[in-house]
């Protein structure tokens, strides 16, 4: 194949086109009153250094970026299937080692161990913070949303409510809220946890009940509003909630047995293990429904729901179910939240959440416990230090883009997600037409 | 034995198959079923007979698979009756009964445009219809006690007798959708027998598959009748397979039953040639 085809010059074009819109999107921004177009003449005019070497305006940087990209997809595509060969090859071995229960188990050992060990090793505050804070609380949410989302197969855009539910019910039992604690008696906030868990639960069935008889983007819509209606009544009913301002500060968990006690406080540390343990026991707790009947009632109303019923599977009921394990773990990363930030606020639970809840488990892996947890900790991994170091002009407010970006160059690439389960990396497959497309077939936009 | 004698059909019907019982496993009276101002059936009724094989046959958009979601829980007729018998067990009607309160009661099926659970294994698809699927609590599925072992214990024999005996043994660890089309018929009809049901419906199933594989099923769908016992009530196309195969036949057009009786009535009855081959009354236009 000569490197000047029809279709490899479309190819050019394509490229030429992504990289003049990440030239915008990483320019300069245009001041939006005076002049708006001025971003976009300086994201091409500019003169950037190229690491340091020379001066050249940004299109000139673009368009040589873009032609490399070009000429690398060029000289891939030929060889495309022995290099794919040549992978499969290199990894049919770890593969293998991998799926044997000795490994296995090796791996989660060791895996358990670099966990526990974890804090001695990280000593600057912003990352362990972002380990407890955006991954720890993520990966509960995550794991929450997956049962959901992977396991029934039923499209949830409110997980954030169980998030808010958790969090204000650990604020009202604590005393915390403006509404008096139950029984004006506030307890414990170690003791809300069991609390926290169940109320979410208790919630997830009260959504679930009346709103999982609708299917797929009615489900949806409903789980969207019923998020809106939380998020709102947080807003607005200062009397119980706070308010905007949020509630008094959460008292931190405190452990007393006989004459041993703790106190989890300032650090990080001990709520590291604390969530530590639930995301091990949420882990374990999902693993074993996943495979038990519950788990194959679940897929297989996620597969056919009308095929499901015709072998006596009650669909309403393992939905929500569903619903509520999902909505434990959801609960209990608000639990967590609450005593670990102190004061929670309206804006911690908003649709936005919802969103990225979801953007963890797609960018993972639907259905598949590692991948959510893989997803949860790339991303949000990425996100925080985006945000803590804005490096290369990134803006906060851009966040939202890349990760569009990124879950398109997804849903090209691997659109089962990071580490997909085996039977959805099969369903994604079918849906795609009975074979898998390869990527190069994708991109230059080939009939297989 | 009241009803035989107004037709003599079932009466030789019922001294040819020494299977087939007097009582009726399924009777529906005056099923009328509307959606909006379409009427898909109007005044059906059909009687089964406990162990034999029933067919219901008729043109394109005559009504049969409605008839079918009719008595499986899937459409709610809004006229008429539904009473199942099973063997043992008090009278049913299926009237307002969900699909799976249906299918746990013993009424199972096939589909039409087969609904394999696509990603799943061979031997998962007959599990998950070999499972109980009614007292499981979060805690007996988390906490894996004698009770719930010896329900994986027992479901796992079932998937394994029927796999035996729709001949997909050595491709239970196959994924669904590598199966051939005769292969996932036979899957299909698997995992409708592991409900353990007492009658089987069955939405063409030679539908999309080639002479050979349509033998087999054949052979396999009488086998379902003889060795389980299990009464069939069919949907079929295939004239040559459904004569062979069905003891008595229903014929519908338009959404109403215009013939009843065996394959050689049948194939004599006038109307159902009209039906067929349009009648000579009509008017070209």
């Amino acid at each position: 194949m000569t490197i000047i085809s029809p279709a490899n010059l479309k190819r050019l074009f394509l490229i030429l086109i992504v990289a003049a819109v990440v030239a915008i999107m990483t320019g300069t921004p245009g001041s939006s009153t005076a002049s708006p177009t001025t971003g976009v003449h300086g994201s091409f005019m500019e003169r950037v250094s190229w690491f340091g070497l020379f001066a050249a305006p940004r299109w000139l940087l673009f368009l040589t970026l873009g032609v490399i990209v070009w000429l690398l997809v060029s000289l891939y595509r030929p060889r495309a299937r022995t290099i794919r060969q040549g992978i499969d090859h290199v990894l049919a071995f770890p593969k293998e080692l991998s799926s044997r229960k000795p490994t296995r188990v090796t791996l989660i050992v060791i895996a358990l161990v670099v966990v526990i060990l974890l804090p001695k090793f990280v000593h600057e505050s912003f990352w362990m913070y972002l380990i407890v804070e955006q991954i720890g609380v993520w990966i509960l949410l995550a794991l929450g949303l997956n049962v959901v989302v992977g396991f029934a197969g039923l499209l949830d855009l409110g997980f954030a409510a169980f998030y808010a539910i958790g969090a204000y019910t650990t604020a009202w039992l604590t005393g915390a809220l403006p509404m008096p604690a139950l029984f004006h008696h506030p307890i414990p906030t170690l003791w809300v946890i069991p609390i926290g868990i169940l109320a979410a639960m208790v919630f997830g069935v009260l959504l679930g009940t009346p709103t999982l008889r609708l299917r797929g983007d009615y489900l949806a819509i409903v789980t969207l509003g019923f998020a809106l209606i939380i998020d709102d009544f947080v807003e607005t009913q200062s009397g119980v909630t706070g308010g905007g301002v949020g509630s008094s500060p959460v008292p931190h968990p405190s452990l007393n047995v006989g004459f041993w006690h703790f106190h989890w406080g300032i650090s990080q540390t001990p709520y590291y293990y604390l969530c530590l343990i639930f995301v091990v026991v949420f882990i374990i707790v999902f693993t074993s429904l996943e495979h038990s009947r519950i788990g194959r009632a679940w897929v297989a109303i996620r597969e056919d729901e009308v095929a499901a019923e015709s072998v006596g599977i009650n669909p309403l009921k393992y939905k929500v179910m569903a619903f509520a394990v999902g909505a434990a773990s959801g609960g209990f990363g608000g639990v967590m939240s609450a005593g670990l930030v102190g004061i929670i606020t309206p804006g911690l639970f908003t649709y936005q959440v919802s969103v990225n809840v979801l953007v963890l488990v797609i960018f993972g892996g639907m259905g598949s416990i590692w991948g959510v947890a893989l997803g949860a900790i790339v991303i949000q991994t990425a996100t925080s230090y985006l945000d803590n170091y804005q490096p290369w002009g990134y803006q906060i407010n851009d966040l939202y883009m890349y990760i569009g970006a990124l879950l398109i160059i997804m849903m090209i690439f691997r659109p089962a997600g990071l580490l997909p389960s085996r039977r959805r990396r099969r369903e994604f497959a079918m849906a795609e037409g009975g074979e898998e497309m390869h990527t190069d077939e994708v991109l230059s936009g080939e009939q297989p | 034995m009241s009803d035989a004698t107004e037709d003599g059909v079932s009466e030789v019907v019922v001294t040819e198959n020494p299977v087939v019982g007097n009582d009726l496993i399924i009777s529906a009276e005056h099923l009328t079923l509307r959606f909006g101002g379409v009427v898909s059936l109007r005044d059906v009724s059909i009687e089964m007979r406990r162990g034999e094989i029933l067919a219901v046959i008729g043109p394109n958009g005559a009504g049969k698979t409605s008839l079918f979601n009719s008595l499986t829980g899937v459409y709610q007729p809004q006229e008429g009756s539904i009473i199942f018998t099973p063997a043992g067990a008090a009278p049913l009607s299926v009237i307002g009964k969900k699909a799976y309160q249906i299918a746990r009661a013993g009424v199972s099926r096939t589909f039409q445009a087969s609904r394999l659970f696509m990603a799943l294994s061979v031997f998962e698809n007959i599990k998950i219809g070999a499972e109980d699927h009614r007292g499981i609590g979060l805690v007996g599925a988390l906490v894996k006690g004698p009770g719930t072992r010896r329900g994986e214990h027992r479901s796992d024999e079932v998937v394994i007798e029927l796999l035996d005996f729709v001949g997909l043994r050595n491709e239970a660890n196959l994924i669904a959708s590598q199966l051939s089309y005769g292969a996932r018929r036979r899957l299909e009809i698997a995992r409708a027998l592991a409900t353990d049901p007492q009658v089987i419906l069955l939405d063409e199933p030679a539908a999309g598959t080639n002479p050979s594989e349509k033998l087999e099923l054949a052979e396999l769908i009488r086998r379902v009748r003889d060795e389980r016992g299990v009464s069939v009530l069919l949907i079929e196309h295939d004239m040559k397979l459904i004569m062979s195969l069905a003891e008595r036949l229903y014929v519908l057009n338009f959404g109403s039953v215009i013939a009843e009786g065996s394959p050689d009535e049948i194939r004599a009855n006038q109307a159902v040639i009209d039906a067929y081959l349009g009648s000579s009354h009509e008017e070209a236009s």
